[in-house]
């Protein structure tokens, strides 16, 4: 690899080591202080019976079906929302902040007047992104495994990274829509808006279609569903949810770049 | 894939180093850049001159393609700066004006990443301009002063060894001793056959620096020449001390001879344009005593604003 493409991977990369520590560090503690509670749940007939008399409809909208469960306390407890939620953030946050927030800031001119494409500048950053939310994933992940094992959690481990992996490509479809929109219009409110719309309606559309005869076949119309409308903790990760999210994640990174080689620069 | 893909073969070309021909470039409603033609000849240092919204900024982003023009024709060291922007940005060096720079990183982190960018720098020679800008380069930049900011962004483009340094309000904040240093490398980047494309709205170091200077007003060059061209067309203020009283009705027959006051034997004006008339009325008088004052670009710009208005 040339000095020009560490530089163009590695530059924004380095940028992003505390935002990435920092979701590292939520992580564990999102992860180990869930599964910390575990073993009163597995011995306590009492919760899980009151949770299941709630109604049916809310059972599904939050994801507490079979909440005794190892499966449905993992789905309950963090990969129903929580967890992808983390995921879709950090995806929107570092794609943001490697593209729109740095023009508009004004700190991209100095290094867009250096020689290097823009299509090659913005590859590098789109990189750095993406590497970061492999990073993430595989924190994620190791640490779940670990916390399974610790907690005795009997879970079949692929099943757990079918679920990590694939929320991990629910963050990387959100920062490729970012880094799409960053790309077009180099305003962070807008790739902000746009990110954080796509994530919360189409968590809506999973959670609550269900709840109409009407609209429950389309569920998983939107990415959310894309992700984890399989139950990926029972049933495991289909490989069409993994090109589903993994492709279009790609493509939006690439398509901007078309939009980025014909517009201004904004400068501070 | 390389980040340098499409580098082309540098045309070596005796042409100017910019020319701009008709260069307009709107924001919507907004008309930055109402058409500008100018050429900046090799090796030469430029000023480029003109108040806060002038369309200095905004031509100069044109010339980097980082803006792309309304309309009109750029020509870069031969280049086109869009279709061969790669090659173009490697012989060229640009310091912004606003500057941004990313505040967690040092000088030197700054230094060793446009220089991987750049394919490369000079070790020694960067030492050796910190030295001379008396730039600590292990402090964050977000530590650093404004001015220490402006000196990392000095080194960065006088080290580049461009053929173009384009130079955006480069002195802003920078000391006296500094801005002098600032001068010298200018001097020595001309003397090494490097062009100079210097903005400003400090009208003293443009004077002190360049060769000629195109003057811009709401979009448009109101005026292009050399330094020394653009002062004489400023106006002087002229004091003539007679032995007697002074000749007012022939002075006050002489052409461009603007705001006279008379006090006893003294003649005071505002002289506007040759002075020649002048010396010959004065070569039949008794005159103890004159003072021209020497004209400086601050008063030709200001009078060209004037007119302009």
């Amino acid at each position: 690899m040339s000095a020009r493409w560490v530089e163009l991977i590695g530059g924004p990369f380095r940028a992003s080591w505390r935002a990435a520590l920092g979701w590292s560090v939520a992580f564990v503690l999102l992860i180990v202080s869930t599964m910390a509670f575990w073993p009163a749940f597995r011995g306590s007939s009492g919760i899980t019976t009151a949770i299941d008399q709630l109604p049916a409809p809310l059972l599904t909208a939050f994801g507490l079906e079979g909440f005794g469960t190892p499966a449905g306390y993992l789905r309950g407890g963090l990969y129903e929302l929580v967890m992808p939620l983390c995921f879709a953030a950090a995806g929107v946050l570092f794609a943001n902040s490697a593209t729109a927030s740095e023009e508009d800031s004004g700190r991209l001119e100095l290094f867009v007047s250096q020689p290097v494409s823009r299509a090659a500048f913005f590859t590098g950053r789109a990189i750095a992104v993406f590497a970061w939310l492999g990073v993430l994933t595989m924190v994620a992940l190791a640490v779940q495994l670990a916390s399974d094992e610790v907690f005795a959690v009997p879970i079949d481990a692929g099943r757990v990274a079918a679920t990590v992996v694939l929320c991990g490509l629910l963050g990387a479809f959100l920062a490729g829509l970012g880094l799409a929109v960053a790309r077009f219009v180099a305003r962070p409110q807008m790739v902000l808006s746009a990110g954080f719309g796509i994530a919360y309606t189409s968590y809506l559309i999973l959670a609550l279609f269900p709840l109409s005869s009407l609209l429950a076949p389309w569920r998983e119309i939107a990415p959310w569903g894309w992700a984890l409308g399989g139950d990926p903790l029972v049933n495991g990760g289909d490989a069409w949810r993994y090109v589903l999210l993994g492709v279009p994640a790609v493509l939006l990174a690439a398509v901007g770049v078309l939009a980025f080689e014909r517009r201004d620069i904004r400068s501070a | 894939m390389d980040a340098t893909e499409g580098h082309r073969s540098e045309p070596l070309t005796d042409g100017p180093a910019i020319r701009i021909e008709g260069l307009v470039k709107d924001y919507g409603l907004v008309h930055a850049v109402r058409g500008i033609d100018l050429e900046v000849r090799r090796g030469e240092v430029f000023g480029f001159l003109g108040p806060n919204g002038a369309g200095k900024t905004t031509t100069i982003r044109c010339l980097l393609d980082l803006l792309r023009p309304t309309a009109g024709r750029l020509e870069v060291l031969g280049l086109d700066p869009r279709r061969d922007a790669l090659a173009l940005r490697g012989r060229v060096a640009y310091m912004p004006g606003e500057l941004r720079l990313p505040e967690r990183m040092t000088g030197a982190g700054l230094v060793a990443a446009i220089g991987r960018l750049r394919g490369g720098l000079d070790a020694k020679r960067r030492d050796d301009l910190a030295a001379r800008l008396d730039l600590d380069l292990t402090r964050r930049l977000r530590d650093l002063s404004s001015g220490n900011r402006r000196k990392v962004a000095l080194l960065l483009a006088f080290l580049a060894d461009a053929e173009l340094l384009i130079l955006d309000e480069p002195t802003n904040g920078l000391d006296p001793l500094m801005q002098r240093e600032f001068l010298t490398l200018v001097r020595e980047a001309r003397q090494r056959g490097t062009t100079i494309f210097l903005s400003s709205h400090v009208l003293s170091e443009v004077q002190r620096a360049a060769d000629r200077v195109a003057v811009l007003r709401q979009g448009r060059v109101l005026a292009l020449g050399d330094v020394e061209e653009l002062r004489r067309r400023a106006r002087q203020r002229v004091e003539v001390w007679f032995a007697g009283p002074p000749p007012l009705g022939e002075l006050a027959g002489l052409s461009g001879l603007v705001d006279q006051h008379v006090e006893d034997h003294r003649f005071s004006a505002v002289l506007a344009g040759s002075i020649e008339p002048l010396l010959a009325l004065l070569a039949h008088q008794r005159v103890v005593s004159m003072l021209v004052e020497e004209p400086d670009l601050e008063e030709a710009f200001l009078d060209l604003y004037e007119a302009a208005s």
